[in-house]
């Protein structure tokens, strides 16, 4: 009960800091704002330009729900994983995180996670009602909003993972800066973020399918914008994000574990 | 040699030698310049990809051929070299000021915003320029363009004059630093700015064709400048008026950084 | 000889925001703003002489660092006139900063990852020192600390002594009027702080540098300021020779014990050794009369007047009487001495 208990006060404690920066919190709603403004004429001029209503399986509304609820998923994503670890260890203050009683992949995991329950009240849920009445009811209220949770808390997770992993390289290289904007182009364009996954070429797709990436944001947005979708589907959708996550989970474990005994051995 | 006033030799003197002493210490950090450089070229490529991907599902956007909007991405990627490589320091300015290291900055007998400015140079940016003049060659021998002298000399002037548009944009948001926390967000917000300045501006409606001009001015990040080379139909007045505009609006954000740090180092201790 | 700072009647007053407190209350702060006005420096006249080095002393916001803004041109008094080497400092800031070095104890001005010798070379540029002149101090400087060895040693592996000095080098590269020194020995070792004091010392003698000192540090004042002002709450309280003080803080030492515990520590067990401690001076040396002994959580701390009973004298009867693990001599700082001044009355 007591390690639920210790786990709980750093949500606690990083739900009250994400609130404090008020300025940043209202900057960053206009900053989405914006954001929506543009993805917004630019896909129009798109459709527009486009002979059919549906490309590659989708229509302007789906395009638009998925690529706002994707910049608003990544409000909530974004908790800054790899400079907490690359900071910990340039300043030696991991040292000390090592001794505590205390699983370090865990404490960042809820360390972090206050935050991402800010974001999501305070960016993806007005985002996503917005959204509903601005596309018209396009969103199909029903069963898909209970997959669609599930998936994204899976996404939460492996999306942690990868960036633990990122993080721990960094006990190599010096680099956070670098390691980081890497890590979030590739996630950004592999996990359908920027771009649908459906706007893919074949060839460049069949890649993608097979890399832990996607599902982390065209998951859980195919979920919520694929209205075709069967029971057979959802369950297909739901376990590859969990063999996923098992997959990361463990390769993420692996390698922090060999990286700290390395670190011990040679010494920081 | 020694009894030079503070004229324009002297500067452009002291910052070949600060530069060239940043580099010396970024070399000293091999590991991290090497990822660091890498990284920011997965930016453009990324960036370029994004664009490749969108455009390969659709011929053309609003008129504008895959070769015209290349064009215009090559233009930006220039425009944008400027405030990245000469005025990068922006970002650390928010450790200066709460570490307090900024007022070392006020004793020196150099004006205060060139000799931050002057610490940082980033080499980084140097990679999107060869990108950009790539994209831009390229597109530029596909759309059939004249390689005139006038068509040289306004691409030469219009970069340099976009480019004004988002230095003046991050001194300003930088400049925030002085008086509010949390000014990080907005240098953010409006770095994204630059991702926005690819696009034709004639993809928004009326309104925010006015927004994008003249509240947020997106529009002379590319699209306005451009124009003289790609579309001489379509020049407006705004195009002859962008090295206008960007000066002064370089000029506005520089006194504002100004009074910023000189407000600053009055209070802070 | 004319003074090169002269400052006479000098008032800063700042502007400061009340801000409200919770979201209510920032979301009013957007609208309308309330200012109070906060008296920084309150009617200061200074002058110093050319070569003079003086100790600038007061607690913290005390408005130390205020007049030291007013006068390298930083900040713009609210009243008063203040002229350094002839000229208003605030409307002739670069041409000021040309005449000033500065030197922060805690903060390099040195370019972190670079050997200091290039540091050096940008500065020669930036104050456009003339080739004989560099040349003539860097070897001057190697003649008086061995500086040369440390030319070629990038700053980020310097010890922090190693880099405060070449710091205070460099703030006299360009041979300046006027240096200002905040808390130039704060951290470092006894030994590097005399090393140090003896530079500055040769430096202001050498080259007939005004030096202004703001420190926390009795130890360097006394090593090397003739002459004391005091500020407090804006106001200078005293501005005199150092020896009127001297009563104040020479002959007060502090120093603190830790003695092996026989066993399990604890708090009672301090006190009984301070117990015994007292015992033990009141027997050894009757004439202390003024000798204190406290506890300081897990320290013995004894109060030492030397005029009274000398410092080794009560270090040697404390050693043979217990066994000592840790022991530890303890600047007298200037708030103590202010506190003290404030007490006796001198003013």
């Amino acid at each position: 009960m007591t390690r639920v208990k210790k786990y709980l006060s750093l949500v606690r404690g990083s739900i009250l800091e994400g609130l404090v920066f008020r300025t940043s919190l209202i900057v960053s709603i206009i900053g989405n704002l914006l954001y929506l403004i543009i993805i917004y004429f630019l896909w129009k001029a798109i459709f527009d330009s486009s002979p059919t209503d549906v490309v590659n399986g989708m229509t302007f509304y789906d395009t638009m729900i998925y690529l706002v609820l994707a910049s608003a998923m990544f409000q909530f994503m974004d908790t800054f994983v790899v400079w907490a670890i690359g900071r910990d260890y340039q300043s030696g203050q991991i040292v000390e995180y090592l001794v505590k009683p205390m699983d370090y992949q865990a404490y960042i995991f809820f360390a972090g996670i206050g935050n991402s329950i800010v974001a999501f009240f305070i960016t993806f849920l007005p985002t996503f009602i917005i959204i509903y009445f601005v596309t018209h009811g396009s969103i199909v209220l029903g069963m898909n909003l209970v997959f669609f949770a599930i998936s994204l808390i899976c996404s939460i997770v492996v999306n942690f993972c990868v960036d633990f992993f990122v993080g721990t390289i960094c006990l190599y290289t010096q680099s956070i800066w670098g390691v980081n904007i890497m890590k979030e182009i590739v996630v950004g364009l592999l996990s359908g973020a920027t771009v649908p996954l459906a706007f893919f070429p074949e060839k460049f797709r069949m890649v993608v399918d097979f890399l832990p990436f996607q599902a982390i944001y065209h998951s859980p947005l195919r979920i919520l914008t694929d209205q075709k979708m069967t029971g057979a589907d959802y369950a297909d959708v739901l376990g590859m994000q969990l063999l996923w996550i098992v997959v990361t989970l463990l390769i993420s474990k692996l390698f922090w574990k060999k990286s700290v005994r390395k670190m011990m051995v040679n010494g920081g | 040699m020694e009894k030079e006033k503070n004229g324009f030799a002297f500067y452009a003197h002291i910052y070949k030698k600060i530069l060239i002493q940043d580099l010396k210490s970024k070399m000293s950090y091999r590991a991290d310049f090497i990822i660091s450089t890498i990284g920011m070229l997965f930016t453009n490529v990324a960036g370029f990809i994004t664009f490749w991907l969108i455009f390969q599902n659709f011929p053309q956007i609003s008129g504008w051929t895959y070769h015209e909007m290349l064009f215009l991405y090559g233009f930006s990627m220039l425009a944008l070299t400027p405030v990245q490589c000469f005025f990068d320091n922006n970002w650390n300015l928010s450790r200066a000021i709460h570490s307090g290291d900024f007022i070392k900055y006020c004793f020196r007998p150099i004006n205060l915003f060139f000799y931050y400015m002057s610490e940082v140079f980033d080499i980084k940016g140097l990679g999107q320029f060869a990108f950009g003049i790539g994209t831009l060659a390229y597109s530029w021998n596909k759309l059939g363009l004249p390689l005139s002298f006038r068509n040289i000399a306004g691409l030469i002037i219009g970069v340099l004059s976009a480019s004004l548009f988002m230095i003046a944009l991050m001194n300003f948001a930088s400049a925030l630093h002085f008086w509010i926390v949390g000014a990080t967000s907005v240098m953010i917000l409006i770095f994204k700015f630059k991702d926005y300045a690819r696009y034709p501006i004639t993809i928004f409606n009326k309104f925010f064709q006015f927004v994008f001009s003249f509240i947020i001015p997106i529009g002379f990040m590319t699209y306005y400048p451009s124009l003289f080379i790609l579309h001489q139909e379509r020049i407006s007045i705004l195009t002859y008026l962008t090295p206008v505009f960007g000066i002064v609006f370089v000029y506005l954000s520089y006194l504002f950084w100004m009074k910023g740090a000189r407000q600053y180092s009055g209070t802070g201790s | 000889m004319e003074p090169i700072i002269q400052m006479s009647h000098i008032d800063k007053t700042f502007k400061v925001l009340k801000r409200r407190e919770g979201i209510k209350g920032s979301i009013l702060d957007l609208f309308s703003r309330e200012h109070t006005l906060l008296q920084a420096v309150n009617d200061v006249s200074l002058d110093i002489m050319p070569g003079e080095m003086v100790g600038y002393l007061g607690p913290n916001g005390a408005g130390k660092s205020t007049t030291i803004k007013m006068m390298t041109g930083v900040l713009e008094p609210t009243k008063g006139d203040i002229l350094v080497n002839g000229r208003v400092p605030y409307e002739n800031r670069t041409k000021n900063a040309q005449d000033i070095g500065v030197v922060f104890g805690q903060r390099t001005q040195l370019w972190w990852a670079l050997p200091v010798i290039e540091s050096f070379k940008i500065l020669k540029d930036i104050y456009r020192i003339p080739d004989r002149v560099y040349k003539d101090n860097l070897e001057y400087y190697d003649e008086l600390v061995g500086a040369g060895q440390l030319y070629h040693k990038a700053v980020r592996e310097m010890s922090l002594g190693q880099r405060t000095l070449c710091d205070i080098l460099a703030a006299f590269l360009h041979n300046p009027k006027v240096v200002f020194m905040d808390e130039p020995t704060i951290g470092l070792d006894v030994s590097m702080k005399s090393k140090i004091r003896t530079l500055v010392s040769n430096l202001n003698q050498s080259k007939g540098t005004t030096v202004i000192l703001t420190t926390h540090d009795m130890g360097d004042v006394d090593a090397l300021c003739k002459r004391i002002v005091i500020i407090d709450k804006g106001t200078v309280i005293y501005d005199n020779e150092i020896e009127h003080l001297r009563k104040y803080f020479g002959a007060y030492r502090t120093v603190k014990f830790k003695f092996k515990a026989n066993r399990k520590d604890t708090k009672g067990m301090v006190a009984h050794e301070a117990d015994e401690i007292r015992a033990l001076l009141a027997y050894k040396f009757p004439e202390a009369e003024t000798l204190q002994v406290t506890q300081e959580e897990q320290w013995v701390q004894l109060l030492i007047n030397e005029e009274e009973a000398r410092m080794m004298d009560v270090i040697h009867s404390v050693m043979e009487q217990k066994e000592i693990v840790d022991m530890n001599l303890q600047e007298i700082s200037t708030e103590k001495v202010i506190q003290k001044i404030y007490e006796g009355g001198v003013l």
